[in-house]
């Protein structure tokens, strides 16, 4: 049948044109589609989940964020500056961080603040009036010489939670024409410029195109590749999928932010206070393992020391339960009336989670992941940005913003209560760019009528797939193996049987079988969906991991303990040489032949203790 | 306008007598406090500016529990909102949730 006119006789095929269309209603998301709205673009915001259901609701933390000229009010808040945030941003990322980035969130970080405040989020306050700051998150004053820094702003115990109600309460005012429970399949990619989206209505089967000058991806982050997440069933990495799908890199995937004690099953952390107060982690041998790895500090060394030592434990087989992958957290030893006093709400939470009463059980933990530091890069002004010819070129018509981007603002390791903010600069941001370099309105490039034959086709195959292994089985497999070779514990032996087995677990994707055929709310071809983009995910991640020869942040390898110089591609700025060296992974996926390169780009020197000459610095990187 | 008001009050007494009356026949032995105080705040005339709120709560299913077994939270709410040790206004109930170095609320982390 000859497709000139329509991309599928099957489906119905509808098509959207918009000014900007925003991929994603999470905290990031929201913020930049009502920001275009606010501007005058029309925009849409397509998204699988209603705003609200977003994992930013998980978020019951806090924005960090300097609110200068506080005077010491109740001996709580003292004077700050954005620049000191700069600096722990900066040192907490292991120098991986994109300074220009780092600087335009922390000195934008007031003004967002001051913004939210006035959409109506309710912070808490001091008795003044002022709002309230607490120490949180490894801030500190004057570049770290000056002790902690009070600058974690939070709305009671539900930040997350009211910044998304706040920010789509404010996205009603504008004409935001909201696209819920619309998948989102691939970008329409032409010449290498995007013009717009192709996405599946779950309810009722049909396709729509939504062309646009402008594409936003806010999709968070991939924690479900790994089989221990904190994250919702829906963070699957569908913007990384899209953007790899679409021929461009992805950046720094391989540093994930795990959590020593998360439960087993519900993904769940158990917060550190609990082997503050006594707690111990035990193996199947009932042995305090800790001892063994860390002598002095025990189960109160540090997170890295903790999740690396229970990994190694269960390596060696004495992990617990069934199939022994994980550890024992014990703290029935310990008075119940203590527990109960100094962790309110912990039998609830051991209850409900792990179904154990923590006063007689042991509670199953295991190391979870929490956060995507990697992902889709881009420049500081949300402009996602690729690799070719040994320079940075700004991908037309592409933007991205939120955990499924990478400004790089977190860097190696993300400080606590900065991702919150980076959602909201960066949304803003991605807002600001559009409105700078395009005008409502404007008439759309003219996009090929087959555009989007390829995610159709994909998608029928799948509807109908008739293979021998079922979605849940290969799902399972591949965070299995991510657990185990691409957690914390990572040597070169140990990544490289990883990478093996993922390309073995990919390969098998060819032999998937659903069950689903219909096309009204088709949860198995969305599943089977969501699945191929974590698989993405996953093998850009070891394969990252294993080609990083290196020790930073959260990408921690045994045989590799120190930092790489690369002292050839040093650029000198004024004849000193600084101590760290900063350079990115930027990994390329060619999706049908599992071939992935990675690429590093030119290093850039920081200085690591020349705060004092800071802003000149900056001002001499471009963007 | 006060035959309005009037009418409005009747219809409201009406409602909730009606309800009441599904209540009993349900089996339950209690009128829940909640409709005594939407009907007591409807036969009131203090409030004169405001509307009253037709129904304070959603009406009670066969099955829930009454109102009284909800407030066994184990964080108490402060009095006024306010934290007593740090004069924190509208914060997070319970003790610190920085206390431990990640933010901890419940025994879970929440972040780190």
């Amino acid at each position: 049948v000859a497709q000139q006119h329509s991309i599928s006789t099957q489906y119905p095929v509808v098509d959207h044109e918009f000014d900007a269309v925003v991929v994603g209603a999470g905290g990031a998301g929201l913020r930049a589609a009502f920001g275009l709205s606010e501007a005058g673009f029309n925009t849409a915001c397509v998204t699988k989940l209603f705003p609200t259901r977003s994992h930013t609701v998980a978020a019951q933390y806090c924005l960090v964020v300097k609110l200068g000229g506080i005077n010491a009010a109740l001996g709580n808040m003292e004077e700050d500056d954005w620049r000191w945030h700069f600096y722990d941003t900066v040192k907490g990322s292991d120098w991986l961080g994109d300074q220009d980035a780092i600087h335009y969130m922390t000195e934008q970080a007031p003004a967002a603040v001051v913004e939210l405040e006035n959409f109506g989020m309710p912070f808490s306050r001091t008795d003044d009036g002022k709002i309230y700051q607490r120490a949180f998150g490894g801030q500190s004053l004057k570049y770290g010489k000056g002790g902690q820094a009070h600058r974690c702003c939070c709305v009671a115990d539900r930040t997350g939670h009211s910044l998304l109600h706040t920010l789509y309460g404010r996205s009603l005012r504008y004409d935001t024409s909201y696209f819920v429970e619309y998948f989102a399949l691939d970008l329409l990619m032409e010449n290498g410029e995007c013009k717009g989206v192709i996405a599946l209505c779950m309810e009722d089967g049909s396709i729509h195109r939504f062309r646009a000058q402008n594409t936003v991806i806010a999709t968070g982050g991939y924690g479900r590749t790994y089989f221990s997440c904190t994250s919702a069933h829906t963070s699957t990495g569908d913007g990384n999928a899209m953007v790899t799908r679409a021929g461009l890199p992805c950046q720094d995937l391989e540093f994930v932010q795990f959590h020593p004690t998360g439960i087993y099953g519900a993904g769940c952390l158990i917060t550190e206070g609990c082997r503050g107060e006594g707690g111990i982690l035990i193996n199947s041998e009932g042995e305090r393992f800790m001892e063994r790895y860390a002598p002095n500090a025990k189960d109160l060394a540090s997170r890295d020391v903790v999740s690396r030592s229970m990994t190694i434990e269960i390596r060696e087989g004495r992990g617990v339960g069934p199939e022994k992958d994980h550890v024992y957290l014990q703290l029935h030893h310990l008075p119940p009336q203590q527990l109960a006093t100094r962790l309110p709400g912990i039998s609830e939470t051991a209850m409900i989670f792990a179904g154990v009463d923590v006063t007689k059980e042991p509670i199953p933990v295991l190391p979870t992941v929490h956060y995507n530091m990697g992902g889709v890069p881009t420049n500081y002004k949300g402009q996602v940005i690729t690799y070719t010819e040994g320079a940075d070129k700004v991908v037309p018509g592409l933007y991205a913003c939120g955990e499924a981007a990478c400004a790089s603002v977190h860097g190696a390791n993300r400080l606590g209560a900065n991702s919150l903010l980076d959602l909201v600069v960066f949304g803003r941001a991605c807002a600001l760019t559009i409105a700078e370099e395009h005008k409502p309105g404007e008439k759309l490039s003219p996009l090929q009528p087959s555009a989007g034959e390829a995610s159709v086709a994909n998608l029928d195959k799948l509807r109908f797939a008739n293979g021998s292994m079922r979605t849940s089985e290969i799902r399972l497999n591949m965070q299995k193996t991510m657990q185990t070779h691409a957690a914390v514990f990572r040597t070169g032996s140990v990544l490289k049987e990883g990478c093996d087995k993922m390309d073995d677990i990919y390969q098998t994707m060819d032999d998937l079988k659903t069950f689903d055929r219909g096309i009204v709310w088709n949860t198995d071809l969305v599943e089977t969906l969501e699945l191929q983009n974590l698989m993405l995910n996953a093998v850009q991640t070891i394969n990252s991991a294993e080609q990083r020869k290196e020790s930073r942040g959260a990408h921690a390898r045994e045989d590799f303990k120190v930092l790489f110089f690369d002292e050839s591609k040093v650029r000198h700025s004024s004849g000193n040489q600084g101590p760290r060296v900063w350079r990115k992974t930027c990994e390329e996926q060619n999706p049908s032949c599992l071939k992935s390169s990675v690429k590093y780009p030119q290093s850039v020197m920081i200085w690591g203790a020349m705060f004092c000459s800071s802003l000149v610095f900056l001002q001499t990187l471009g963007p | 306008m006060a035959l309005l008001r009037g009418c409005a009050t009747a219809g409201r007494l009406l409602l909730t007598g009606r309800l009441s009356v599904l209540t009993v026949s349900a089996g339950q032995n209690k009128i829940p406090a909640s409709f005594l105080v939407g009907s007591t705040r409807a036969s009131s005339k203090a409030v004169k500016d405001a509307e009253p709120l037709r129904k304070a709560k959603t009406p009670q299913g066969r099955f829930d529990k009454p109102e009284e077994e909800k407030s066994s939270d184990v964080l108490q709410k402060f009095p006024d909102n306010v934290n007593p040790i740090t004069k924190e206004r509208g914060g997070p109930r319970g003790p610190e949730p920085t206390r431990y170095g990640d933010w901890e609320r419940k025994g879970r982390c929440v972040d780190f």
